[in-house]
Parts: C-alpha cells; sequence; structure tokens
C-alpha cells in the first residue's frame, strides 16, 4: 500500500484536490478521514446517498449493514441500487456502485441487519456509525452499542417531506434513549418517502459526521437538526441530557 | 395570548398542516393546550400525543421556542413562549 499514516498519497492528493482547498480540512483533515471506518446502517434512502457522500470525500472503510434482498419498491430512492440487481442482496448491489465511483477505498459487506447478536461486533470495527436505519428497535440497539463503546453515532431519519439528524458523542451530548425512552408505540414500517428527501438528510449527516471525523469545527452537538423540505425551513433544536437515561446515564 | 404550534413527523399529517396559531390563556400548560387540540383533532391526535394513562407520551418531543423541554411534561409552564413544538418520532430511511 502505497498510503504513509500520517500523509496523503500523490494519487490521493490529485483526487481529493479540490476539497482540500476546504477551510479547516486540509491535507490532516483528508488523512483523517483516509484512516477511518464509518459503518452504514441501512443503504437504502438515507444510508445509499450518505456512503456514497463518503466515498466522495475519501473515507478509508466502508462497512455496509443491510439484510434483505432488492425489491421494486426500493427504487424511488435507493440510489446504490441499480434495476438488473432486482431480487438480489442489496449490500451488493450497493458496494458495487460505490467500488465503481471510488475503487481507492475499501469497503466490507454485512447482509444482515443489527440484531442482539451482532450490534458489539459491528459497532467495534467502526470509528463512526451512521444510523440510516427504518425500525427503532434496530436504532436503539446502535445507540446502545455507540454508547457502551464510546463511539459517535449520527443518528439520521425522514418522514414524508421531512428528516432529521442528530450527531451522538456519548458522554457529551443527548443519546437517542434520552430523547425517546422507550420504542415509540406508532412508529409504522412503512413511511412515506421521496427521493430526494432522503438524499438531502442524507448528504445533512454525511457533513456532520465529515467535521466530527476531519477534526472540522461546528459539528451541532446537543442540536437536532430538522429540515422541512415543503417549507424549506431548516431548524436547530437544543436538546438535552436525560440525567436519568437508562443508556447514558453513567457516562 | 396567541401561541404558535408547530408539528412535524406523524401528528403534521394527522393534523394536517405544520403550523396554526391558536389563543391560550393565561396560566394554561403545555397540556391544558395539547388537551385543547385533541378536541379538535380526536382519536388519532390523542394516540400520538397521549399514552394510555392520558399523559404526555415519553417519546413525543416538546420544544419550547427552539429548546426541548426536559423533565416532566405534565406540568410545563407556556409563560412568555411564542412557538411550541412537537415533534413525533421518526426513524424512515
Ligand atoms: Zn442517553
Amino acid at each position: 500500500m502505497e498510503d504513509i499514516e500520517n500523509e496523503l498519497s500523490d494519487r490521493d492528493r490529485a483526487i481529493y484536490e479540490w476539497q482540500l482547498n476546504v477551510p479547516g480540512l486540509g491535507e490532516q483533515g483528508q488523512v483523517k478521514l483516509r484512516n477511518s471506518t464509518a459503518l452504514v446502517s441501512r443503504i437504502g434512502g438515507l444510508g445509499g446517498p450518505l456512503a456514497l457522500s463518503l466515498a466522495a470525500a475519501g473515507i478509508g472503510k466502508l462497512i455496509l449493514v443491510h439484510g434483505g434482498h432488492l425489491r421494486p419498491d426500493d427504487l424511488n430512492r435507493q440510489i446504490l441500487m441499480r434495476h438488473d440487481y432486482l431480487g438480489k442482496n442489496r449490500v451488493d448491489a450497493a458496494a458495487e456502485t460505490l467500488r465503481q465511483f471510488n475503487p481507492h477505498i475499501e469497503i466490507e459487506t454485512v447482509a444482515e441487519n443489527f440484531t442482539e447478536g451482532n450490534a458489539a461486533d459491528l459497532v467495534e470495527r467502526a470509528d463512526i456509525v451512521f444510523d440510516a436505519a427504518p425500525l427503532f428497535e434496530e436504532r436503539f440497539l446502535m445507540n446502545r452499542e455507540c454508547v457502551l463503546q464510546q463511539k459517535p453515532l449520527i443518528d439520521c431519519a425522514m418522514f414524508n417531506m421531512e428528516g432529521q439528524v442528530i450527531p451522538i458523542v456519548p458522554g457529551e451530548t443527548a443519546c437517542l434513549a434520552c430523547l425517546y425512552p422507550e420504542v415509540p408505540e406508532h412508529w409504522k414500517r412503512r413511511f412515506p418517502v421521496i427521493g430526494a428527501v432522503s438524499a438531502l438528510i442524507a448528504n445533512i449527516g454525511a457533513m456532520e459526521g465529515i467535521k466530527l471525523i476531519a477534526g472540522l469545527s461546528g459539528v451541532n452537538l446537543n442540536r437536532l437538526i430538522y429540515f422541512d423540505t415543503l417549507a424549506m425551513k431548516l431548524q436547530k433544536v437544543k436538546i438535552v441530557r436525560n440525567p436519568d437515561c437508562k443508556i447514558c446515564k453513567k457516562l | 395570548m396567541t401561541l404558535t404550534i408547530d408539528y412535524t413527523g406523524q401528528l403534521a399529517s394527522v393534523v394536517g398542516a405544520s403550523e396554526e396559531a391558536v389563543e391560550v390563556a393565561e396560566g394554561d400548560s403545555v397540556a391544558d393546550v395539547l388537551k385543547g387540540r385533541l378536541e379538535v383533532y380526536g382519536e388519532k391526535f390523542g394516540e400520538l400525543v397521549f399514552d394510555g394513562e392520558g399523559r404526555i407520551r415519553s417519546t413525543l418531543l416538546v420544544v419550547l421556542d427552539g429548546e426541548q423541554a426536559a423533565g416532566d411534561k405534565e406540568n410545563l409552564s407556556l409563560e412568555g413562549v411564542k412557538v411550541l413544538m412537537l415533534m413525533t418520532p421518526i426513524a424512515g430511511g
């Protein structure tokens, strides 16, 4: 491997030249991105464009976590997929798209969703976790493991024409269980979604993660970033830790 | 006084709007206002806002002028508050 631990290769300088000029990023920030592993669960409407933006930014390694096979009704938003992958593993389609786009990053696929059995191991292998799962049971597992292992978690969610991103740094910020102490009774697996809304929210999440990894300022800690695409309104809601949170109160 | 209520997520769908202005009486709490909206919007609104014991759901984020209200939601004062934002949990991907 031509990469030197604290330096960029000439190849990487050529690829990332335009973003090395971004104030605050520079070569040091780019090296941090290249030396980092990001886990994305899942890689559908939110996680797909999120993984694509991380690949474009030059993250060193992506772990893509998503179970199941591609269905026709995934294709209005899951932009890493292709029609000829219908019936096949979603993670394989996503990995193929990402490898074609950026062959210089490492991609690992896990063709299953977060479960009690794999959560600890999956989080252990990542430096940062991006949550784009449709069920609160999975989200709470990721949150719990990230708090236990003190890894940052970027929680991304959307519904209808709206979305939200919560950057979680265990011990410093509210965690997901601080906000939602139990599984919400009325959340449904199927939700209304336009792909462009997912992609927009995904890229807000990607930016919060990139800032965290690369050491840029301006990460929205203890904020819930809410975006309404109908009104085109962005709002940052100040959120607070719950001193009685059963997940993070010990930190 | 006039209070603006912002609704997000499933609650905005049930209400059919993301914002409304309501008149509230002096001394009204968040819970009082929510009970008043329940009379307007009915059962589906109630399911998202209140639990089986009629208390404000633990998973409903109550935001007062841009800041999440922490702790007991039953006795939250609206004194000086201009915007009450109610956010139901979302998790779509
Ligand atoms: Zn917590």
